[in-house]
């Protein structure tokens, strides 16, 4: 007998999956891989529970995504756990996401058992220790985040020593769950601080932390990264997905490419919000992701009410129309951009991988000094002394590289696409945050 | 010549960083020293900054989560205790969901914010209306 707060076991946990009958997110994975079909998936979340099952099962019953998403409340992403309890007890409305640690995982396992899709816990949190215990308890089979990718953008003051342990053990628990038969999925969150952010700084991220998951035992591990609105760019930078895994990962690793539906400022109008929608699921498909996160034509205006999210949905589905099995990108383009990312991947992420300190510690000590880094970081342990900058073709390159320990001819390469800015920095840095908006003429 | 100071953050919860930046440089720029506490930022630390910093014209306040109201519910405890003193300026995405309405803005109000700003560029118009009421009401 086990009460709200006493959580079942990992065994309990594993047998009321597979009692369930429901796939696991990493099955639905695999197989829509398998189809050649982008898997598709909405962010929602709201703080009340009725409302967020009547959420769930309306997304369902309208759209079918091959995964649905419980996206966490602030509070709960922080450990400010008696902050959500005092919301939800005012207000639920008020939440910006579903707490589940104030929830529990019972109601955890009713929205389980709401919906045939998969859920994955969508969040920020730098320790998630609570969260995935009790998303393990509700019978969930995905969860989002990782020791740099949940600290730098989500929190001001957590050191990064802190949070890697933490994360080290919610893989470990991973590690644990697939010898007793449940693998969950784990995606990284490459989207990182969302603005602007070049691919290989993405990817060298998401390359660490995959390498720290799989040491645990993580066996599926998902690679989320941002579409920055360039598309040669953008599918390069998911194509080289699976050859950064096959590098750095030993081979009984599953990896998915994931693209997550550009995470910057969005135009006002239905139709260009529609339009950049449509952009990304073709980017996500050319660019051979196993799974889109789609965005919605509220974007601009906050969380999107359950019609937007469904329209998002069917919108996004069009990508996987037979019709564009045909059609082509520039291949020789993306070729180049892929060579390009490849070489600045391994440039940051070598030095770390062969320190000779803890895997651990050699990514703490990197972002101290800078030879890691990102920009627009929330962090005070992430110097953000890179600046990125949007070309005149729309790609994203290294305005600034900090310390970061780029060649050469990999710095120049990036400065050079950047010439024709305006010499203001900020006014340059608006300019490109707001690319989508000026190009649609808002 | 007396520098003019503002203390800038961005509201316990929420941890979007780039506007943050941006509106750091933009009132830099302009002149101002910007004391800027960053992200994640609770009302009391606001409060420390301010009493480090009594000369200091307005506290501005970015919050983009949805989350302002129950982030800044310590807002009128901390000004029963003497603090905070000066102009409470707030803007950015201040509710949850993308249909606003009017008593999202008017709670705020309520908690005795001064301003609530729909967009950041009005920021260097209104700190020098502010200073200027100030100082008429000081003359």
């Amino acid at each position: 007998m086990t009460t709200a707060t006493e959580l079942p076991s990992l065994h309990e946990s594993v047998a009321y999956v597979r009692q369930s009958g429901k796939p696991t997110a990493a099955e639905v994975l695999r197989e829509a891989r398998t189809a050649g079909r982008l898997a598709l998936q909405p962010r929602c979340g709201v703080g009340s529970h009725p409302q967020m099952s009547t959420l769930l099962r309306d997304i369902e019953q309208h759209a079918a995504p091959d995964v649905l998403s419980v996206t966490i409340d602030a509070h709960t992403r922080l450990g400010r756990f008696d902050h959500a309890r005092s919301v939800l007890d005012r207000n639920p409305a008020d939440l910006n996401g579903y707490p589940l640690v104030t929830h529990g995982w019972r109601r955890g396992r009713e929205l389980n058992e709401a919906v045939r899709a998969p859920l994955e816990i969508r969040h920020g949190s730098p320790d998630a220790r609570v969260l995935f215990r009790t998303a393990v308890a509700a019978g969930i089979t995905s969860f989002e985040g990782g020791g740099i990718s949940y600290n730098l953008p989500y929190s001001k003051d957590v050191p990064l020593r802190r949070s890697l342990a933490a994360w080290r053990e919610v893989d470990a628990a991973c590690g644990e769950l697939a010898e007793l038969g449940l693998v969950v999925d784990r995606e990284l969150f490459g989207t990182l601080t969302a603005v602007l952010m070049p691919p290989s700084v993405s990817l060298a991220v998401s390359v660490l932390e995959a390498v720290a998951a799989a040491r645990e035992g993580v066996r599926c591990i998902s690679v989320a990264y941002p579409q920055g609105g360039h598309a040669e760019q953008d599918v390069a930078a998911l194509r080289a997905i699976p050859l950064l895994a096959a590098r750095h990962l030993p081979a009984g690793v599953e990896v998915h490419p994931v693209l997550h539906e550009f995470m910057g400022v969005y135009p006002r109008e239905r139709a260009h919000a529609e339009d950049l929608i449509l952009y990304g699921a073709l980017v996500a498909r050319y660019g051979g992701a196993t799974k889109l996160i789609t965005k919605t034509y509220q974007e601009a205006y906050g969380i999107p009410d359950t019609r937007a999210i469904i329209d998002g949905l069917h919108l996004a589905a069009r990508a996987n129309s037979p019709l564009l099995a045909g059609w082509r990108l520039d291949e020789a383009r993306i070729a180049e951009e892929l060579e390009w990312i490849l070489a600045e991947v391994d440039a940051l992420v070598t030095p770390v991988l062969d320190s000779g300190l803890g895997l651990y510690d050699a990514i703490a000590a990197a972002f101290a000094d800078g030879t890691l880094d990102i920009p627009f970081s929330a962090s005070r342990h992430a110097r953000s002394a890179v600046i990125p900058g949007r070309a005149e073709d729309g790609a994203i390159r290294i305005l600034s590289a900090g310390a970061l320990p780029l060649p050469r001819a990999l710095r120049d390469r990036n400065t050079d696409a950047l010439r024709t800015r305006p010499t203001d920095l900020y006014e340059a840095l608006t300019k490109d945050i707001d690319h989508f908006p000026r190009l649609f003429g808002e | 010549m007396h520098r003019r100071t503002v203390i800038l953050g961005v509201a316990a919860s929420d941890s979007h960083a780039v506007a943050n930046q941006l509106i750091a440089h933009t009132l830099r720029a302009r002149g101002f020293q910007v004391v800027n506490l960053g992200t994640c930022t609770t009302v009391e630390e606001f409060a420390a900054a301010h009493r480090g910093h009594p000369d200091a014209e307005a506290v501005l306040i970015g919050s983009l989560n949805g989350h302002a109201y129950e982030d800044l519910r310590d807002l009128p405890a901390a000004r029963a205790r003497g603090l905070l003193g000066c102009p409470v300026i707030v803007g950015g995405n201040l509710s949850v969901g993308s249909h606003k309405q009017s008593a999202d803005i008017e709670r705020l109000y309520a908690l005795g914010v001064h301003r609530v700003l729909g967009d950041a560029a009005d920021l260097p118009a209104v700190l020098d209306e502010l200073a200027a009421r100030t100082s008429a009401g000081a003359a």
